[in-house]
């Protein structure tokens, strides 16, 4: 709780040096900011309290997952004042925005009732429909912010509709209750197949899953590279840290898991395939995180509960796919602003040419990134992968993961036509400023993933 | 911890060629120098071979998973561990003369996939093995994609993938095989080999890992990867591709599919027989009818790669030796042929033999010792292939006559295209090339090449320096299988 209010005050902070004038102490309030709030979670961890009553739950899982966003967020943020050094006014903003945000994703790890499901998503989505058009007069970032705000509305209104029909059903808002009624009364009630269905689509929204992903390549395109950065992994893990807990708590009833084998297949689906012929990088991972979002729902797919089944294990799974998915983004992302800069803003994937041979250790570093999201061995995004697939095995899945294992080849595919870019000769020469600390975050990410690709007990989640 | 160094050798060598970037000759230098110190490492190996399996470290890497670091080697993984010793100090030799890009670079990535090799054959663990297996795929791919002919980007990135799909097939199939071990799951060798399958499983299983080990061989239908990447690829880059990696491939069918599987392999055998002898037979008729000197080899390696694989799946010890003492054979044979292809290349600049023809007039040491590596490979009596071939026909005539007997066309088809393409390049009439300034085979390219060509004349004549290697674990294999009905 201390460290939902710290993170909360920290946002106010951050407003309120921005109005002094103070631009160079944004990153640092804030770098320090989140570092006292790991401080606070990780004191903490293994410790599992209830907050207001039973309505937030802080066990392992949630502490886990809100120390893996509180660590991205940080990388976010020491990328942070090199991207806005050339934006004067409203910076404050941004920073605070992305805290608020951040809280609401923390939320959304820990509720124990629908109430706070929705205040979670709320919070989470309101700033990033700000966000996505930070950039005033571009025409796409204001197109990205607009449509994310109306899609995203109606999914809202989707979760809103689910969790009164829920309501309804048990007279309850709180999660508890909801899967005791589904225990004890079946899944006969149309009221529950309903409510499910409509919370189901509200999250869906959010993880970007098929067939509710169209926003996703626009807003990404859209927004500004930093915000499209924050929202691939920050947001995409509290998306699906909230899904997780829906499906856990509820024990995973049929007509759930009915609605999620269909949605899991086709964002496996359309993601791998739609990303095949992407040359504008910032859609190309877009279209990646809707495909990873097919894994991580194959992961959900194979949950049959914490209290009977292997719910603790998909939480871990969940936790590792997901945060290991989000530093080789974030490294990316970075490596990608980089080469931008170097070709006058240009976003076609042809822009990481010459990387190799002018700066060699960068261009490996990209290398690491892209097999883990490949999953090829020795990164962490095989073990991630992996370790799903062993879960869609045990849960009987045989035939939706051979489809998974398809779709990961096609996977490769895009990745290694980046790699390949890498490490291309360009035509004429490029230069590539990098600042020591962004190499220093790259180089934090690249390590991450390899150390946590050999050596995976490391983040203790697997004895 | 020699079975570490074995992997640590080359790794460390490639990272310091990585880092420092040495000029041309330093860089060959070390590379060669870290080759041989591995490949007498191999014959230390074999030297001090009781007859047992070996488990040389063992370590707990993620026990959740089963997944455990466990090297060691019986007497067919090594066999496969010396043909890498063995092949790597000619490969790394072949850039002297005919260099290719950045020799640091080159020999940066062909000392990689060689480490990544020596795990394939020393684990003992499934997902060990699993991990080898694709990483020695990045460096040959990075290999291809910048010093490949034409086309590289295209075809490179098809082989990329083609060889993926059969990994991840076997992915999917270990983490299947894993989870049915008893808790605590364990993915060794041994657990697995221990499990009794029910047959209906066994019947699918057998066909996700055998997609793995058909691409990589590769066997018909799934080689349309392999003649374009062979033609395409620097010539040290084929050689690793055919002499050395798609070995993995019968070492990975003889591991899983006979370990794991039998069963299931005994019921798809002749099936899988018939396609492996169908593969060979059309590879012969269209190496036959190639111009390009390189397509042809790489033509007559599936050729011979389905024979193997047609012995191997016999599943009689006739049948097993032959495929396994002719996977030695045929890597020699690899390594000489592309080895005098390039030779050819360099002197006339065309794989064309069309516009070759009369060259032996010219260049009659060169002829010369082409004609001794052709010997071995249409397998004439007293060279390395005569008694793998000879094994591997008994075999097959064990299981089933006719098999043998469509065999017989195979040799005849070898020996008219091998015969054909020497007479094209070195006899008749001069053809257009003969008018450059050829120089002979010098000291260099003899250096490389004798001897190779003494290695097929003293293991063609003591074939039981590498029979003996194999004979006890063929025993043990077979009692693993159902017996015939």
């Amino acid at each position: 709780m201390s460290a939902l209010i710290l993170i909360s005050v920290l946002g106010v902070l951050v407003l309120y040096v921005g109005l002094f004038g103070r631009k160079d102490m944004l990153a640092p309030v804030g770098i320090l900011g989140v570092l006292g709030a790991i401080a606070l979670f990780a004191t903490g961890w293994h410790i599992p309290h209830e907050l207001l009553g039973g309505m937030l739950e802080f066990d392992g899982f949630s502490t886990g997952f809100s120390l893996a966003m509180l660590a991205i967020t940080l990388l976010v943020f020491l990328f942070g004042p090199d991207y806005y050094a050339r934006m004067a006014n409203n910076v404050a903003e941004q920073y605070a925005l992305m805290l608020f945000s951040l809280c609401g994703g923390i939320l959304l790890t820990a509720y124990n009732n629908m109430l706070m499901l929705f205040l979670g998503i709320e919070v989470l989505s309101i700033p990033l429909y700000v966000l996505a058009g930070g950039k005033k007069y571009s025409l796409r970032s204001n197109e990205a912010a607009l449509k994310y705000f109306l899609l995203g509305a109606f999914a809202t209104a989707f979760l809103l509709m689910g969790i009164a029909l829920l309501y309804g059903l048990t007279g309850s808002f709180d999660m508890g209750v909801l899967a005791k009624h589904i225990a004890e009364a079946g899944t006969g009630s149309a009221l529950l197949r309903f409510g499910i269905f409509f919370v189901v689509a509200g999250l869906a929204f959010k993880l970007g899953a098929v067939p509710l992903h169209f926003w996703v390549p626009d807003v990404y395109h859209g927004a500004p590279t930093l915000v499209t950065m924050f929202m691939a992994t920050v947001v995409k893990m509290a998306a699906i840290a909230g899904f997780f807990r829906f499906v856990d708590i509820t024990g995973m009833p049929d007509p759930l898991a009915r609605i999620l084998v269909l949605l899991t297949l086709a964002t496996m689906l359309v993601g791998n395939i739609s990303a095949l012929r992407q040359t504008n990088f910032k859609r190309l991972m877009a279209y990646s995180s809707v495909s990873h979002a097919g894994f991580m729902l194959l992961a959900l797919l194979s949950d049959s509960g914490t209290e009977a089944g292997n719910g603790a294990d998909v939480g871990r799974t969940l936790l590792y796919y997901s945060f290991t998915y989000a530093l080789a983004t974030a490294g990316l992302f970075i490596l990608f602003i980089i080469a931008k800069r170097a070709n006058n803003g240009d976003e076609h994937h042809q822009i990481f040419r010459g990387l190799f041979q002018t700066k060699p250790w960068l261009a490996l570093c990209g290398l690491a990134m892209l097999l883990s999201l490949a999953g090829i061995p020795l990164t962490a995004g095989f073990v991630a992968k992996y370790q799903v697939f062993l879960l869609a095995i045990g849960a009987g899945w045989l035939k939706v993961m051979g489809f998974g294992v398809l779709m990961a080849l096609l996977g490769i595919y895009y990745y290694i036509m980046v790699a390949r870019e890498l490490f291309m000769a360009s035509e004429e020469p490029v230069t590539f400023t990098v600042s020591p600390l962004n190499g220093l975050v790259i180089a934090a990410c690249t390590i991450g993933v390899l150390l946590l690709g050999i050596w995976p007990q490391l983040v203790g989640v697997w004895a | 911890m020699e079975l570490l160094a074995l992997i640590l050798i080359p790794l460390a060598a490639a990272s310091v060629l990585m880092a420092f970037r040495p000029a041309a000759g330093t860089a060959r230098g070390l590379a060669l120098a870290s080759t041989l110190l591995t490949f007498v490492l191999t014959l230390w190996l074999w030297y001090t071979w009781g007859g047992e399996t070996v488990i040389g470290i063992a370590k707990d890497w993620v026990p959740a998973w089963g997944m455990r670091f466990v090297l060691g080697y019986g007497g067919i993984g090594l066999l496969m561990l010396l043909l890498t010793g063995l092949l790597f100090p000619f490969i790394i030799g072949t850039g002297y003369k005919q260099p290719v890009g950045d020799a640091a670079l080159v020999n940066a990535l062909l000392l990689f996939s060689q480490s990544a090799l020596f795990g394939v054959f020393m684990a003992q663990n499934a997902f060990l093995f699993y991990i080898f297996f694709e990483l020695s795929l990045i460096p040959i791919f990075f290999l291809l994609l910048y010093w490949g002919g034409e086309h590289k980007r295209a075809i490179t990135i098809r082989f990329f993938l083609y060889t993926l799909l059969g990994g991840l097939a076997l992915l999917f199939s270990i983490a299947f095989l894993t989870l049915q071990t008893p808790a605590p799951h364990s993915a060794d060798f041994t657990a697995l080999a221990a499990l009794d399958l029910p047959m209906d499983t066994q019947l699918w299983l057998f066909w996700t890992l055998f997609l793995a080990f058909a691409i990589k061989m590769p066997i018909f239908p799934f080689h349309s990867w392999q003649p374009e990447t062979y033609t395409m690829a620097p010539t040290q880059g084929t050689m690793v591709l055919s002499a050395v990696m798609g070995k993995m491939g019968l070492y990975g069918i003889v591991l899983f599919l006979f370990g794991i599987v039998p069963a299931g392999t005994a019921h798809w055998q002749g099936f899988v027989i018939t396609l492996s002898l169908i593969g060979a037979l059309y590879a012969g008729v269209i190496a036959f009818r190639q111009d390009d000197l390189k397509r042809l080899v790489a033509y007559s390696s599936m050729s011979h790669m389905g024979l193997m694989s047609a012995a191997l799946f016999t599943m009689n010890a006739y049948g097993i030796s032959g495929g396994l003492y002719q996977a030695l054979a045929h890597g020699v044979l690899m390594v000489c042929l592309f080895y005098i292809a390039g030779m050819l290349f360099l002197r006339t600049g065309t794989n064309d033999m069309g516009r070759m023809g009369g060259l032996k007039a010219r260049m009659p040491r060169l002829a010369l010792l082409f004609m001794l590596v052709v010997g071995n490979a249409i397998s004439m009596p007293l060279t390395q292939s005569f008694p793998g071939e000879w094994l591997m026909f008994n075999g097959l005539w064990q299981l089933k006559p006719w098999m043998a007997l469509v065999g017989i066309p195979l040799i005849v088809l070898g020996a008219v295209y091998m015969l054909y393409a020497y007479q094209r390049v070195l006899l008749g009439t001069p053809g257009e090339t003969a008018g450059l300034e050829l120089h002979d085979a010098d000291g260099e390219e003899h250096f490389l090449l004798v001897p190779l060509i003494a290695i097929t004349f003293v293991v063609g004549i003591f074939p039981n320096t590498v029979l003996h290697l194999v004979d006890a674990p063929v025993h043990q294999l077979l009692n693993l299988f159902p017996p015939l009905p």
